[in-house]
């Protein structure tokens, strides 16, 4: 239902979207996100349920940005996934939803995406001088903590000791 | 060679005695509850499993006026220089007690995130096991302090203490010398002692 | 030969028994606890507690208003008037020149009361 609204409103911005068991997803250029937030909005999605990214190394645009939101009227939800490449930057939510403040937050420790126009982007649940940006799949499990036991395996480094 | 005996090593006198029996049996503890096994601590100090027999009822969580602390949960690296600090802050005699597997090694959480077991940045001086270990594991864990508390000396001397004080100052000299936060100390600290094959930063 | 036990008697045994007390204490808390507890001065452990982040800088002292100040005085000044104006409550029947001295006394303070209110003293959102 609403995915029509945005491909009336705002052709063209809709690149992908698909269903799985009733939830709905679409994915938009981070150029058109502004413009279909608004519409989101005003159609009543009105409570910023999440902001989470994934980390697909492969791609050229590494990063997905994935928000999600609930309309309390009509119960219905979506996905929006928004794909960013590494050093690219993504416009704020905080001007319509201030819970976006600690949700990008969030995102720019664990992921390094930095978000324009944001009040305060800091680190949130890591110190403010850690090393890197945890949950890049680059970055090993423990942290490079050199005390291994024999044998163990730390994923994402290739094997290697850590 | 014969091997050093415990017995040998330590003298123990009536005065020691009297000493000990006192310090073993008002052990106030210092709760540093940060996750579940604060849960099962709340249990053992309640009536069921009643931790004041031991003498232990005054539950203080201050460290300036209690002598064991208890480490209760998952000790995150962000969490740790503020327990180096609290450890220092209580006065001697002080005894640790690591409660749970997270306390003690890091429990099922091998990450980035977690001190892989305490008593990396502080001394610890007895272990239980569990997740969460049952509030009477946490007694058997008091009991054994006592026991350990039996065979010290008033003469005997805390090299894990005056060690732990050293680092804590090597601590803060590399921290004001590179203006680091303190987490990013410790953890290059513990980086540095990892290499060298050491498990402790202390 | 028996002698009445004197009514002071109780009075003595206590004051023994509070003097070896007090001595006791001051004696063990003087020379022997040292010998028994460790002496372990940090600087790490004299700093002040705040939950084990650093301390405040610059410590907790803020600057505060000084409408504090003035109701504590102007409390202390009515307070005393009101302590003094007791004990004469209760006995100033007995002379009629006592009456009109406590109403000199009070007209003193009045004069000062008056003043206060008009400086805005007693307005406490200002």
């Amino acid at each position: 239902m609403i995915i029509e609204h945005i491909d009336t409103q705002l052709p063209g911005t809709v690149t992908d979207r698909h269903a799985f068991r009733g939830d709905q997803t679409i994915v938009i250029a981070k150029e058109n996100l502004l413009a279909v937030v608004a519409l989101l909005y005003r159609e009543g999605f009105q409570l910023l349920v999440d902001i989470t990214a994934v980390d697909w190394p492969e791609r050229e645009e590494r990063f997905d940005v994935v928000y999600h939101w609930l309309n309390l009227a009509s119960q219905e939800r979506l996905r929006v996934k928004v794909p960013v490449a590494d050093g690219g930057t993504v416009p704020t939510l905080t001007g319509t939803f201030k819970t976006a403040d600690w949700f990008e937050r969030e995102v720019f420790d664990m992921f390094g995406i930095t978000f324009d126009g944001h009040p305060d982007l800091r680190r949130l649940l890591t110190w403010s001088d850690f090393p890197g940006h945890p949950l890049r799949k680059d970055f090993p499990l423990d942290g490079g903590d050199p005390f291994c036991m024999e044998g163990c395996t730390a994923p994402y480094n290739n094997g290697e000791r850590g | 060679m014969s091997e050093l005996n415990i017995n040998d090593a330590v003298m123990t006198t009536r005065l020691d005695a009297v000493v000990n029996w006192g310090r073993k049996n008002s052990l106030w503890p210092m709760p540093f509850g940060v996750a579940c096994c604060a849960i099962e601590f709340m249990s053992m100090m309640a009536s069921r499993f009643d931790l004041s027999r031991f003498g232990a009822e005054a539950m203080r969580f201050s460290p300036r006026q209690s002598d064991m602390m208890l480490i209760l949960g998952t000790i995150t690296n962000k969490m740790a220089p503020v327990l180096r600090t609290i450890y220092a802050q209580m006065a001697e005699p002080k005894w640790v007690i690591s409660v749970g597997v997270c306390a003690s090694s890091g429990g099922m959480y091998r990450t980035y995130a977690t001190l892989q077991g305490v008593d990396r940045v502080i001394p610890v001086d007895v272990y239980v096991p569990g997740c969460p270990p049952r509030p009477e594991s946490m007694i058997y864990g008091v009991m054994k302090l006592q026991e350990k508390i039996e065979k010290e000396s008033l003469s005997m001397r805390k090299d894990h203490i005056a060690r732990f004080y050293e680092s804590l100052a090597r601590q803060e000299a590399i921290q004001a010398e590179k203006n680091q936060t303190s987490q990013q100390t410790i953890r290059e600290m513990l980086m540095d002692a990892g290499e060298r094959g050491v498990g402790t930063i202390f | 030969m028996a002698h009445p036990a004197s009514p002071f008697l109780s009075v003595l045994i206590l004051l023994l028994v509070a003097a070896v007390t007090a001595i006791a204490i001051l004696v063990l808390s003087g020379w022997v606890l040292p010998l028994l507890k460790p002496n372990n001065p940090q600087a790490a452990k004299m700093r002040p507690y705040e939950c084990g982040v650093q301390p405040l800088q610059g410590g907790a002292r803020r600057k505060y208003s000084v409408k504090f100040y003035l109701t504590a005085m102007l409390f202390i000044l009515f307070d005393v008037e009101a302590a003094f104006l007791l004990p004469w409550a209760v006995n100033f029947k007995q002379a009629l020149w006592t009456f009109g001295a406590m109403l000199s006394f009070m007209a003193t303070l009045l004069v000062g009361f008056i003043y206060a209110w008009g400086k805005g003293a007693f307005e406490w959102e200002r």
